[in-house]
C-alpha cells in the first residue's frame, strides 16, 4: 500500500527528484537491451527535463509518464527524417542515362559483401540490371565470395583482383556498367577499423573519384558502445579527410546480424542516434531473402518490453 | 592499449579515493559508481557489473579496518581481484603437446574473424617450430576455401578443403584424417560462423567436434561485441567443450568488455589477441599483467599481498 501511495504524485509539478529514480531504471534496462551508454545518458537527459515542472495528471504514476515519454524519444529518434527510396532514385538516375552506385563501407566482418549480394537479389527481384564490382582487394577470398553469389544471383561480376586501387577499379566497374547498360553498380569494400587513418583516406577516395549515390555504412545488430565510434569516426573522417568542398558523408544505415540478438536490439538506437540517418535496411540472416526493412514500432516495443 | 580508457577512469577513481581525507560508506560508493560507469561503457554486461559492486562492498568492511590506509588498500585490493576474476576464468588452458597430432577446432559468431585467427595461430606455432596444418570445415560461406587458402598460402602452413564437398563434417573427418596420418603436431579446424538461434547450425558444430574429437575448442569472439556477449558464448559453451578463448579486433577502437563477458560465460581462459588483419597482428595473453596493466600498475606486489 505503502509503495502504492508513494508512487502517486498527483496534481503536483514533476521535479528532478521525482523523475531520477524511474529514469535510471529505464536507462538500466536499455543499456541491458545494448543502447550505448552515453546515448542512454543523453535520451535519459533529455527526457528528464522534457518532464521537470510538468504537472502530473491526477491518478498517473510517475512511472508510467516517464515510460512513455522515454517511448516518444526513442520513436522520434528511430523515425526517419525523410523517407528513402532507393527505388525512386534508381529511376531518376536512369533517365539520366546513368548507373546509380551504392557503395558499402563499414569495420571488419560486420556483412558489407553478404548485404550487398542481398541487395543485389532485392534490385534484379525490381527488374533491374546489376554489375557488382569488387574493390575489396585486400582480404583473402573477398573476390571469391562475391564471384560465387554473382554466379548464384546471375548477375556480372567487375573485378581485377587483388593488390589494386579500389577507387579506380570503382571507376572502372561503374564505366563499364554504363556500357552494358545497368541500372545500379553495388559496390563492395573493404573492411577497415574507423582508427585506421591510411585505411580511411583510401575509402574517402575511393569516395571522391566516384561520387556514389549513396554510401551506406554497415554496422552489425552485436557491437556495443562501439557503435558510437565507428558511426562517428567514418563520418568524422569521411568529412575531414576529403578535398571537396562539400564532402559526402554517410546517407544510410544497414543494420546486420539482427536474428543474432533477441530482443538486444539496442544498437540501432545508438547507431540511428549518432547519425541522425536512417537504418535503409535489416539483415535478418545469411540468405538472399533476409533483408528487411526496419519497423520502429516494434523495436521500441523490444527495447521497454 | 586495449581497454585504455577503462584503465584511466578506473585509476582516475581510485587516485580520488586515495585522495580523499577520510573514507567511509560514501566515498566507496562514489569510487564504485564510477568504476560501473566506466565498465558499462566498456560493454562489461550489466549483470556482471552489479554484481562487481556487490563483491567489492562486502570485501570491505568497514568497522574491522582502524586506519584510513588500510581502507585504501582493501579497497584497492578488492577491486583488483574483481577485475581479476572477470578477466580470469581460474582455468587452465589446453597446451599442445609434442609428439602427438593435437587438434584444435574453432567455433564462433559470424565474421567474429575465426578463418583469419586460425591462420594466426598456425603460424604463431609454426614460428616455435611445430608441424601446423589447416583444415577448412566451412562449406557455407561463400569464398571460405578460397580465403583459407590464399591465408595459409601466405604463410606457408599446409591446408585441407574443397570446393565441392558440401558436408563439413566429412571434410573435417577427411582432412584431421589425412593430416594425422602426416604426422602433423598441431592440425586446426575452421569451421562456419553460427549463433544460437538456429539450432541446425549448433547440430553440425556438435556433429564436427564428436565426428574429429579436438583436443581444444576456440571459440572467437570480436572485441566489440555488446551485450549479447554473454548469451551467445554461454550458448557456445552449452553445445561443445569450448576451452579457450581468443579476442579479436583490439585494433580497433572497441573497449572489448563484451567479449571479456565471454570468459565468464565459458568459465574458459583468453589465450591469445587479435590486433590486425595481418598474420603476425596477434599476441598471447596474461590476466594478470593485462589487469596490472589496465590499472596502471607496475608494481602490484603491494596490493596482492596486502
Ligand atoms: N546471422 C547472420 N549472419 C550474417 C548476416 N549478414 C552477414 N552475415 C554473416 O557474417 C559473416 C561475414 O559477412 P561478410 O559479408 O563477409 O562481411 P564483410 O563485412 O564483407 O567482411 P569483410 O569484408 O571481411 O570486412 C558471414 O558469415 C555472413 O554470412 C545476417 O544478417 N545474419
Ligand atoms: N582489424 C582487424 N581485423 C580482423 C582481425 N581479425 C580478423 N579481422 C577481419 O575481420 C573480418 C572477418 O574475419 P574472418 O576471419 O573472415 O571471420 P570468420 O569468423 O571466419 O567469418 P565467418 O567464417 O563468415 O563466420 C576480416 O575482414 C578479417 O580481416 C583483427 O584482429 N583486427
Ligand atoms: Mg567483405
Ligand atoms: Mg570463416
Amino acid at each position: 500500500m505503502l509503495s502504492f501511495v508513494t508512487s502517486i504524485v498527483s496534481g503536483k509539478d514533476l521535479s528532478e527528484d521525482d523523475v531520477r529514480p524511474a529514469l535510471g531504471k529505464l536507462k538500466e534496462q536499455l543499456m541491458t537491451k545494448n543502447v550505448a551508454r552515453d546515448i542512454a545518458d543523453k535520451i535519459c537527459d533529455s527526457v528528464c527535463s522534457s518532464l521537470i515542472s510538468k504537472r502530473l495528471e491526477s491518478f498517473t504514476s510517475v512511472q508510467s509518464v516517464v515510460k512513455s515519454a522515454i517511448e516518444d524519444a526513442l520513436t522520434r529518434i528511430l523515425t526517419p527524417k525523410q523517407s528513402v527510396d532507393i527505388l525512386a532514385e534508381i529511376k531518376i538516375a536512369r533517365e539520366q542515362g546513368r548507373p546509380y552506385v551504392i557503395v558499402f563501407c563499414g569495420v571488419n566482418g560486420v556483412g558489407k559483401s553478404t548485404t550487398l549480394s542481398k541487395v543485389a537479389y532485392w534490385l534484379t527481384q525490381n527488374n533491374l540490371q546489376v554489375l557488382i564490382a569488387a574493390c575489396d582487394t585486400f582480404r583473402s577470398g573477398a573476390v571469391e565470395q562475391l564471384r560465387v553469389h554473382a554466379r548464384n544471383l546471375d548477375i556480372p561480376l567487375y573485378e581485377k583482383g587483388y593488390g589494386k586501387d579500389a577507387a579506380s577499379i570503382a571507376k572502372d566497374a561503374i564505366r563499364h556498367g554504363a556500357e552494358i547498360g545497368a541500372d545500379v553498380v553495388l559496390v563492395d569494400t573493404a573492411g577497415r577499423m574507423q582508427g585506421n587513418e591510411p585505411l580511411m583516406r583510401a575509402l574517402v577516395k575511393l569516395v571522391n573519384v566516384n561520387k556514389p549515390d549513396k554510401i551506406l555504412f554497415v554496422g552489425e545488430a552485436l557491437v556495443g558502445n562501439d557503435a558510437v565510434d565507428q558511426l562517428s569516426e567514418f563520418n568524422r573522417l569521411l568529412g575531414d579527410l576529403s578535398t571537396l568542398p562539400s564532402p559526402r558523408l554517410i546517407d544510410g544505415i544497414v543494420l546486420t546480424k539482427f536474428d543474432t540478438i533477441d530482443d538486444k536490439v539496442g544498437a540501432a538506437v545508438s547507431m540511428v542516434y549518432t547519425t541522425g540517418q536512417p537504418i535503409v535496411f535489416v539483415g535478418v540472416g545469411q540468405t538472399y531473402m533476409d533483408l528487411k526493412r526496419c519497423n520502429v514500432k516494434s523495436l521500441v516495443k523490444a527495447l521497454l518490453k | 592499449m586495449v581497454l585504455a580508457d577503462l584503465g584511466k577512469s578506473i585509476t582516475g577513481a581510485l587516485r580520488k579515493m586515495t585522495n580523499s581525507t577520510t573514507i567511509d560508506e560514501a566515498v566507496l560508493d562514489d569510487l564504485l559508481k564510477e568504476i560501473s560507469r566506466a565498465l558499462l561503457q566498456a560493454d562489461i554486461n550489466v549483470r556482471q557489473v552489479t554484481s562487481l559492486r556487490n563483491n567489492v562492498k562486502a570485501a570491505v568492511n568497514f568497522d574491522e579496518m582502524a586506519s584510513g590506509l588500510s581502507r585504501r588498500r582493501m579497497i584497492q585490493k578488492a577491486v583488483f581481484d574483481e577485475l581479476l576474476k572477470m578477466v580470469d576464468s581460474g582455468g587452465k588452458a589446453y597446451v599442445p603437446k609434442k609428439g602427438k597430432s593435437n587438434i584444435i577446432m574453432f567455433v564462433g559468431l559470424q565474421g567474429s574473424g575465426k578463418t583469419t585467427t586460425c591462420t594466426k595461430f598456425a603460424y604463431h606455432y609454426q614460428r616455435k617450430g611445430w608441424k601446423v596444418c589447416l583444415v577448412c570445415a566451412d562449406t557455407f560461406r561463400a569464398g571460405a576455401f578460397d580465403q583459407l587458402r590464399q591465408n595459409a598460402t601466405k604463410a606457408k602452413v599446409p591446408y585441407y578443403g574443397s570446393y565441392t564437398e558440401t558436408d563439413p563434417v566429412k571434410l573435417a573427418i577427411d582432412g584431421v584424417e589425412q593430416f594425422k596420418a602426416e604426422g602433423y603436431e598441431i592440425i586446426i579446424v575452421d569451421t562456419s560462423g553460427r549463433h544460437k538461434q538456429e539450432e541446425a547450425l549448433f547440430e553440425e558444430m556438435k556433429q564436427v567436434e564428436q565426428a574429429v574429437r579436438p583436443d581444444d575448442i576456440v571459440f572467437v569472439m570480436d572485441s566489440s561485441i555488446g551485450q549479447t556477449a554473454f548469451d551467445q558464448a554461454s550458448a557456445f559453451k552449452s553445445q561443445v567443450s569450448v576451452g579457450s578463448v581468443i579476442i579479436t579486433k583490439l585494433d580497433g577502437h572497441a573497449k572489448g568488455g563484451g567479449a571479456l563477458s565471454a570468459v565468464a560465460a565459458t568459465r574458459s581462459p583468453i589465450i591469445f589477441i587479435g590486433t590486425g588483419e595481418h598474420i603476425q597482428e596477434f599476441e598471447p595473453f596474461v590476466a594478470k599483467s593485462f589487469v596490472q596493466r589496465l590499472l596502471g600498475m607496475g608494481d602490484v606486489s603491494g596490493l596482492v599481498s596486502a
